[in-house]
């Protein structure tokens, strides 16, 4: 416990171009927060932002040769999260703003796969900025907007006061089906408190505990082949670890690309413990997750994020790994 | 049966704990380099300190938020940091600016000669001796380390993908050639004969190449990053971190290819997080990452002895003074041992 408390949190904002980054970027730095901050920018505007803490850093995307076949990550936020980890006075989290048009994977990749990164800070969330009057647009034309919308633990829909009504419904339904997960929150001009966008611990294993599958009735039938959708899984029915584990790494290794988000909370046969994962990619986090609440029913959600989730069988593969 | 020594603190120290001076200062150590018989320390506060036998040590005031890196350039010391400058300090504490980059931090610096260089983002600025502006060098991406060879007409700069290798011809010229490995290397460093060029990578392994007939090859097997190597005894041995031993790969004959490391072993089972070669021996000194420190002859791992008990932070700075008569220790948790080498009475 005192290990976590130790680690820095790292909230990574995204959002396509124009959305409305810069706009957030300048409020949590003027603002009177009483925090100490370092914003790691990669678009430094013309509006100046002026604080003390804010790091200048290209977008620079390494292949790691891990024998992870999509393993990216982000070489700039190692040498700047190692390098502030250095500093005297320890600060109370850190923002990463990336450009408008990056897949936010390698960032998350980053905190799985370097040592001293994972050691000393840890992902608190992702955070995307969306335009309600562009989105769907963007959606519809950019694979990079659309990760960015999967990805998202928090999305700011901003520029509400420019859309009707049925507009902003629409372009809400629309995210709903990438990512049901995503708390999404109307803003203007990203008014927003600081607190519901920093310090959410939205990668911590605990609050996969909270994840409810709520959007079963969902059809995908009208949807394009490489479109971003979601699909979730319950069983009553305990699991067997070694089938789970043999389906679920096979699945990882052979459609790791396709899948960008998984969580889960699993029930073994035999096994007092839940266990609770969570991944991006091929990358996973998993561990036990103590005892399940006495009284209540034990049970397996699995929830996938990704594209061409259909063809993966998905419903079969879970379904095989009930225990006989 | 074991002795009760709580009641005798002095007993858990070492003798140079119990001869030097423990300083506990609570800022992070990002470096320490030798200045003849000085040591000067950067801290992660921004200031610098200067050790000196019989001298009190006084914080300077250098960079606003962290020094990143040091090194010297004759009896000057030149550090980089968070806030974009590029500084050179004298011993008296006089610190100019050589260069100004604003929010992109100084990640790396170094000197030969009279030219001194730093790196920026992609970008190598060397200021030449008596030239007010630098001479720029850009690469394909952020630079992961610099380092001149002994004569300082060739400079390496480790990158994604390998290292570029800048070399001066006698019109005064650079030119590059690269030196192409997959993924990102970081720190880089040439032996003091000038044939071997390494690097340290992101994953945890190092690279070298035989520039002679550009051989190249890389040294696994470590359970972590590699943040601290360093040739020993002129360039036989090539002593490393990153394991629970202290690897040193032999770089004397042909090189390391086909031969098997020295390992020196040390109690508690801890990882080495620095290692510093013992000026003209064959020996080092080597950092533990719960903030012991020992000295070990390299063929000789039987003697082996303890120099710093543990403080349970990693070892981050090891110097010793040009005259090998005092050296500096520390660690990530702000505590600093200077001692005396020698035991002063029997000298």
């Amino acid at each position: 416990m005192e290990e976590t408390n130790k680690q820095v949190p790292v909230t990574v904002l995204t959002g396509f171009l124009g959305a409305g980054k810069t706009t957030l970027l300048n409020r949590i730095l003027t603002e009177q927060h009483g925090k100490k901050y370092a914003v790691i920018v990669n678009e430094f505007g013309e509006q100046g932002i002026d604080n003390d803490l804010v790091v200048d850093a290209d977008e620079e995307v390494f292949e790691m040769n891990n024998g992870c076949i999509c393993c990216t990550v982000r070489g700039d936020l190692i040498r700047i999260l190692s390098g502030l980890m250095k500093r005297a006075d320890k600060l109370d989290a850190i923002i990463v703003e990336t450009t408008g048009l990056a897949d936010p994977a390698p960032v998350a990749q980053t905190f799985f796969v370097d040592q001293d990164v994972a050691d000393r800070t840890k992902l608190d969330a992702i955070v995307t900025v969306a335009d309600a009057v562009h989105l769907s647009t963007q959606l519809t034309d950019h694979h990079e907007a659309e990760e960015q919308i999967a990805f998202a633990d928090v999305v700011l829909l901003n520029k509400i006061d420019l859309v009707d009504e049925s507009g902003l419904e629409v372009v809400k339904e629309r995210i709903k089906k990438i990512n049901p997960f995503a708390k999404v929150i109307n803003t203007t001009k990203c008014g927003v408190s600081l607190n519901e966008i920093l310090n959410l611990d939205a990668f911590s294993l605990k609050r996969v505990l909270d994840v409810e599958p709520d959007f079963l009735t969902s059809d995908h039938d009208h949807e394009h082949d490489d479109d971003v959708t979601s699909l979730s899984f319950v069983s009553d029915t305990p699991l067997d670890m070694e089938k789970f584990q043999d389906w679920f790494s096979k699945l990882l290794q052979t459609k790791g690309q396709d899948i960008l988000r998984t969580k889960g909370i699993l029930d073994f046969t035999g096994e007092s413990d839940r266990y609770v994962f969570q991944g991006v990619h091929m990358l996973m986090d998993a561990s036990p997750m103590g005892k399940w609440p006495e009284g209540k029913e034990r049970s397996s959600r699995l929830v996938f994020i990704g594209r061409n989730l259909e063809s993966m069988n998905l419903k079969e593969g879970f379904e095989n790994c009930k225990s006989a | 049966m074991k002795a009760d020594t709580s009641q005798f603190p002095e007993l858990n120290k070492t003798k140079f704990e119990q001869r030097g001076t423990e300083f506990k200062l609570g800022i992070p150590i990002t470096n320490a380099v030798t200045v003849g018989n000085s040591i000067a320390v950067g801290f992660g506060d921004g200031t610098v300190r200067i050790f000196t036998s019989g001298e009190s040590s006084e914080p300077i005031k250098a960079h606003k938020g962290i020094v990143l890196c040091m090194s010297k350039d004759g009896d000057n010391i030149l550090t980089g940091g968070d806030d974009g400058r590029f500084l050179n300090i004298s011993l008296d504490g006089k610190i100019s600016e050589i260069g100004n980059f604003g929010t992109r931090w100084v990640d790396h610096v170094t000197a030969n000669n009279g030219s001194l260089v730093c790196s920026s983002g992609n970008i190598v600025y060397l200021w030449s001796p008596n030239h007010k502006e630098p001479k720029l060098f850009e690469h394909n991406s952020t630079i992961g380390g610099i380092a001149f060879d002994t004569k300082g007409r060739r400079l390496a700069v480790s990158r994604y993908g390998g290292v570029t290798l800048w070399k001066k011809d006698y019109s005064n010229k650079w030119n590059s050639s690269e030196l192409n490995w997959k993924g990102s290397h970081n720190k880089v460093i040439f032996s003091p004969d000038g044939k071997y060029l390494v690097t340290s990578m992101q994953e945890n392994q190092l690279h070298f190449w035989r520039l002679k007939d550009k051989i190249d090859s890389a040294m696994s097997g470590y359970g972590a990053k590699i943040k601290s190597f360093a040739f020993v005894d002129d360039s036989k041995y090539l002593a490393t971190s990153g394991a629970k031993e202290a690897v040193c790969w032999p770089f004397d004959g042909d090189g390391p290819v086909g031969r098997e490391p020295i390992c020196l072993p040390y109690v508690g089972n801890k990882l080495v997080t620095f290692v510093e070669p013992f000026p003209n021996e064959n020996a080092i000194l080597t950092g533990l990452s719960d903030g012991s420190v020992f000295l070990s002859e390299i063929e000789k791992a039987s003697n082996t002895i303890i120099i710093r008990s543990f403080t349970e932070f990693e070892v981050s700075a090891i110097a010793v003074t040009k005259d090998c008569s005092h050296l500096l220790i520390g660690d990530m948790g702000g505590n600093i041992l200077w001692t005396s080498i020698w035991d002063e009475e029997k000298k």
